[in-house]
């Protein structure tokens, strides 16, 4: 029986190091994610300012921020931002994926030439396309010392144009990414489908819009959830290119929580706008997160 | 007490139970096949056996000690698997001796433990290469390897062949019996093919929807099927079932059949047993190997009760060795295997000859054998 | 990435070919434009971009803003250039980067190999957490690193890179691991081998190619970091892109275009570099983050 004894011992062990091996990452993940994602989402119906407080003042901060124009801005800002990048990147990416599909020589040049930005920070990328707008002495600049003296590009500085080139460099940014996707969906297909159709008599044109681009229908949907994301949490790249101005022409939600938390003192509405991305976040990623882990079942 | 018992064991994941109450004994140097289609539970139980998976209740012995709760590696069991499992990033000759290692066996005597099952398997020249430079077959040998040198009281096998190609598929299970022949050990083999159990097997466990459907030697399985699965599972081609009804006559009983050529026809039973007697009037189904179905030539001389059967010949189908002929009894198809000189060809009618000292009485809503 | 299948069945004609070549090159400028515009003018003096050459190759070349950028330029109140801040990034992606990708799998280790009840739940969480706008973390986190007394320190970044690393960490080693055989570990489990023995022994040297990933997609994604390193370390703790930051927003002075471009190229020079030597393992890293499985 002593043999028996000791042997339940060990499989018990073995048994239990798993759950102890996950459990430092476990309690992380607990505290610094889900329990601070309920600190943030409890500062938000408090009176918090500078630092936390922990008065309740119930939905206040939703109805004051929803009444602040600079939150209407980022919104409004958001929404073109998003859409534009978001159906931008995804044109860009098909088009340079279909097209270096075409067995292109000189492929495996092109193809890190397109996908290097993503390996840069947002800060270096807004630098270097602030500069380069800047009509003091960037493009207009450089067009009018080459004679073009009528030539004017200033909308970095213009209150109606600079989010566009917000939108500009983050398009320069990951349209290579999404390029990436959509090739390696390309390369997915099976070729005898495409030899079949052409069989069938499809123009090159009619295989790619009836039967391969539906087929990338899964490089589509993980494009969209991942640029949705990206365009929500987009922030440094703002900061380092325009820092929301002119004025408030460039403010997101991120850089409005930013500022109101860290800057304004108004900690109950930064915690406020915070909790608005997140279930914004939340209401893409968790049906998409969903029905990934429940395919692998 | 066995050697190895199984009492009772049962298995559920949640209120799904998957092994229901399984019990069988194994003496010292048996070769059990577990054997059945996909998802009957041979693997769960050879899982359990092994301590991958936990006993959800009853017990399995090894040598007289419960092992249930007991870690795989005190157990003194070793397993050969479907993929053989060979670790990719270490030699040959480290695969062998790693279980040895985490035993902590001193090396030199790892050595000659290894040495020596690689001359016994042959595979000697192979210890320094990595799994990635093997055949299928080296691998095998490889996988037998690596449970051999354990010396282990119980060999379990997890369908070891199913990877490998026919005529390399027929070579290992030679070796395997030859090597359980000459070592004597005590082997719990799993698979799904028949013919494995059928050779290998000192006495075989067919199972379905996780209950053990009947548990014999491999002639009793085959020559006694309990039930219509065991009956269809086993053999290829598989039995004939044909539905009949039972006439009892005067010193006889009869199988009652028709056949769309030649109408009704009469098969006696050898015996008139009381329970067949019970079955007067009643549609029951009567299984036929398809070797008891022959040309009148070639029925079996020393069979007693070889009826005929007037019918019309469907298909034929040369095998080489045999030839395989179709015709319709009691409105389902029926094979039978014979010469491959037969002279038969399709659309004859055509005298066939049923032995039906093998065949073996069934009832269709039970589905068990009639005794 | 796949490579190039050798018949692909669609057929273009010369006139689309020549168009499609056309694009391509066009695109290939639009992407190497503003490296183009960094590298030059981090190159020559200030009088010749302020002069309208921006685009032009340097008339006189000079290494001097990049000289300047490293080891003058102020930055917080002295002007040390961004050297220091340079060493803050390394000091806190090295540990940040090792610790998560241990920790990321043994996760994904135990993810996939030791399953029991809910362990998919756990891992739906776990993966949540990558996607989080981290905003809603900020204000708890800045508390606690203050608690700690890890505010404003290297240290401080390392802890919030860890945590909110790990997820993505464990998301690719569990999607490695999950192809990885669960009979060797059976094997070896029957071998007497436990829980790290097959860990050590037959897991890891199988998980090159995957740790690779995991250190490449961590290093960038750390040193590249803006938000938490603004948020937490500001001051001389700073990492390379909060002072690379600082030194272009700085509106004391003349701004020295040259020098900005030079420290943009030095904030990016070491994810670049990583970049051209493993762009193959980088690009798996972008896409396991996105078509999981």
């Amino acid at each position: 029986m002593a043999t028996r004894a000791e042997a339940d011992f060990r499989t018990r062990l073995q048994n239990w190091i798993p759950k102890l091996v996950l459990s430092p990452s476990l309690a992380m993940m607990l505290v610094f994610v889900y329990g601070f994602i309920a600190f943030t989402v409890y500062l938000s119906f408090t009176d918090s300012r500078m630092l936390p407080s922990y008065g309740w003042v119930g939905w206040e901060n939703y109805s004051k921020l929803w009444r602040l124009s600079h939150w209407e801005i980022s919104l409004t800002n958001m929404a073109i931002f998003a859409g534009l990048y978001i159906v931008i990147c995804t044109a860009i990416g098909l088009m340079l994926a279909i097209f270096l599909d075409q067995k292109i020589r000189g492929e495996g040049f092109l193809r890190p030439l397109y996908l290097y930005p993503m390996a840069l920070s947002f800060i270096v990328t807004g630098t270097a396309w602030k500069w380069f707008l800047d009509p003091g002495i960037g493009l207009e600049n450089v067009m009018h010392t080459w004679g073009w003296e009528s030539f004017s590009f200033d909308w970095i500085k213009n209150r109606d144009f600079a989010i566009y080139t917000v939108i500009l460099a983050a398009v320069w940014q990951t349209s290579g990414f999404v390029m990436a996707m959509f090739l390696a969906g390309l390369r997915g297909i099976d070729n005898e489908i495409l030899k079949a159709a052409q069989m069938d008599g499809a123009s090159n044109w009619n295989l790619y819009r009836r039967i391969i681009i539906p087929q990338l229908r899964p490089a589509f949907l993980s494009a969209f959830v991942i640029l949705a994301h990206l365009a929500i949490k987009t922030f440094d790249l703002v900061i380092a290119l325009t820092g929301g101005g002119p004025g408030r022409a460039t403010e997101l939600p991120a850089t409005f929580m930013y500022s109101y938390t860290f800057t304004r003192n108004q900690m109950g509405i930064g915690a406020a706008s915070a909790v608005i991305m997140l279930i914004t976040i939340a209401a893409i990623m968790i049906p998409y997160l969903y029905a990934e882990l429940r395919e692998k079942k | 007490m066995g050697f190895l018992d199984i009492r009772n064991a049962t298995k559920s994941y949640g209120a799904v139970e998957v092994l229901h109450q399984v019990d069988i004994a194994v003496e010292e140097g048996e070769f059990l096949v577990l054997v059945g289609p996909s998802g009957c539970g041979k693997s769960t139980l050879l899982n359990m056996i092994a301590g991958l998976e936990d006993i959800t209740s009853g017990e399995i012995a090894i040598k007289g000690n419960v092992v249930n709760g007991v870690h795989p590696s005190k157990r003194n069991i070793a397993m050969v698997f479907q993929s053989y499992a060979l670790y990719p990033n270490m030699t040959v000759a480290q695969n062998i001796t790693f279980g040895l290692e985490m035993h902590g066996v001193p090396k030199a005597d790892r050595d000659t433990a290894m040495q020596e099952v690689a001359k016994l398997l042959q595979i000697e020249q192979l210890l320094s290469r990595k799994p990635g430079q093997l055949s299928g077959g080296q691998r095998q040998r490889v996988a037998m390897g690596r449970a051999l040198v354990r010396d282990p009281d119980v060999f379990l096998f997890d369908e070891p062949l199913s990877n490998l190609d026919a005529k390399l598929r027929v070579d290992m299970r030679t070796e395997i019996k030859k090597l359980h022949q000459k070592l004597g050990t005590t082997i719990v083999y799993v698979t799904h093919d028949q013919i494995e159990a059928m050779t290998l097997s000192t006495r075989i466990a067919v199972m379905n929807g996780g209950y053990v459907q009947q548990l014999g030697t491999p002639k009793e399985i085959y020559d006694n099927p309990a039930n219509l699965f065991v009956a269809s599972f086993m053999g290829s081609p598989s039995m004939n079932l044909v539905p009949v009804t039972v006439r009892a006559e005067a010193n006889a009983i009869y199988a009652v059949t028709t056949t769309e050529s030649n109408g009704e026809i009469k098969l006696a039973f050898p015996e008139p047993t009381p329970a067949l007697k019970a079955y007067d009037g009643q549609q029951i189904t009567l299984g036929i190997r398809p070797e008891a179905i022959t040309d009148p030539d070639g029925a079996d001389r020393k069979s007693t009760h070889v009826e005929t059967l007037r019918a019309q010949v469907e298909v034929t189908e040369p095998a080489g060795s045999d030839t395989f002929v179709t015709c319709h009894l009691g409105g389902t198809e029926c094979i039978a295997r014979m010469r491959a000189d037969a002279d038969v060809a399709p659309g004859q009618v055509f005298d066939f000859a049923v032995n039906m000292e093998k065949a073996v009485p069934f009832d269709p809503r039970s589905e068990n054998r009639i005794f | 990435m796949a490579q190039a299948t050798q018949d692909t069945a669609i057929r273009t004609g010369r006139v689309t070919r020549t168009l499609i070549y056309l694009v391509l090159l066009l695109f290939a400028l639009f992407y190497m434009l503003p490296l183009y515009v960094m590298v030059v003018n981090s190159l020559k003096p200030l009088d010749e971009i302020t002069g309208g050459g921006m685009m032009n190759l340097p008339e006189m070349w000079t290494l001097e803003p990049w000289r300047k950028a490293w080891s003058e330029a102020q930055i917080g109140v002295e002007p040390t250039g961004l050297k220091p801040y340079f060493w803050n990034s390394i000091q806190m992606v090295v540990p940040a980067v090792a610790l998560s990708t241990v920790l990321g799998a043994l996760n994904g280790y135990v993810l996939t190999k030791w399953r029991f009840k809910y362990d998919t739940i756990l891992f739906g969480l776990m993966l949540f957490a990558c996607f989080i706008p981290f905003q809603i973390v900020l204000i708890p986190m800045a508390r606690v690193l203050g608690v700690l007394g890890l505010a404003g320190s290297v240290w401080g970044l390392v802890l919030v890179h860890l945590v909110y690393g790990i997820g993505f960490t464990t998301l690719y080693f569990r999607n490695y691991y999950a192809v990885f055989p669960t009979e060797l570990v059976r094997a070896a489990q029957i071998d007497g081998a436990g829980f790290f023995q097959i860990f050590w022994r037959i897991l890891l040297p199988s998980s090159g190619p995957i740790a690779v990933v995991s250190v490449i997609w961590q290093f960038t994604n750390i040193w590249n970091d803006f938000l938490f390193g603004a948020s937490f370390a500001a001051g001389d703790g700073a990492p390379m892109t909060v002072a690379l930051n600082n030194l272009v927003q700085s509106s004391t002075g003349v701004k020295e275009y040259n020098v900005h471009f030079a420290g943009a190229i030095l904030a990016a020079t070491p994810t670049l570099l990583v970049y051209i030597v493993a762009g193959r393992y980088f690009v798996r890293g972008l896409m396991a983050g996105s078509v999981k499985g």
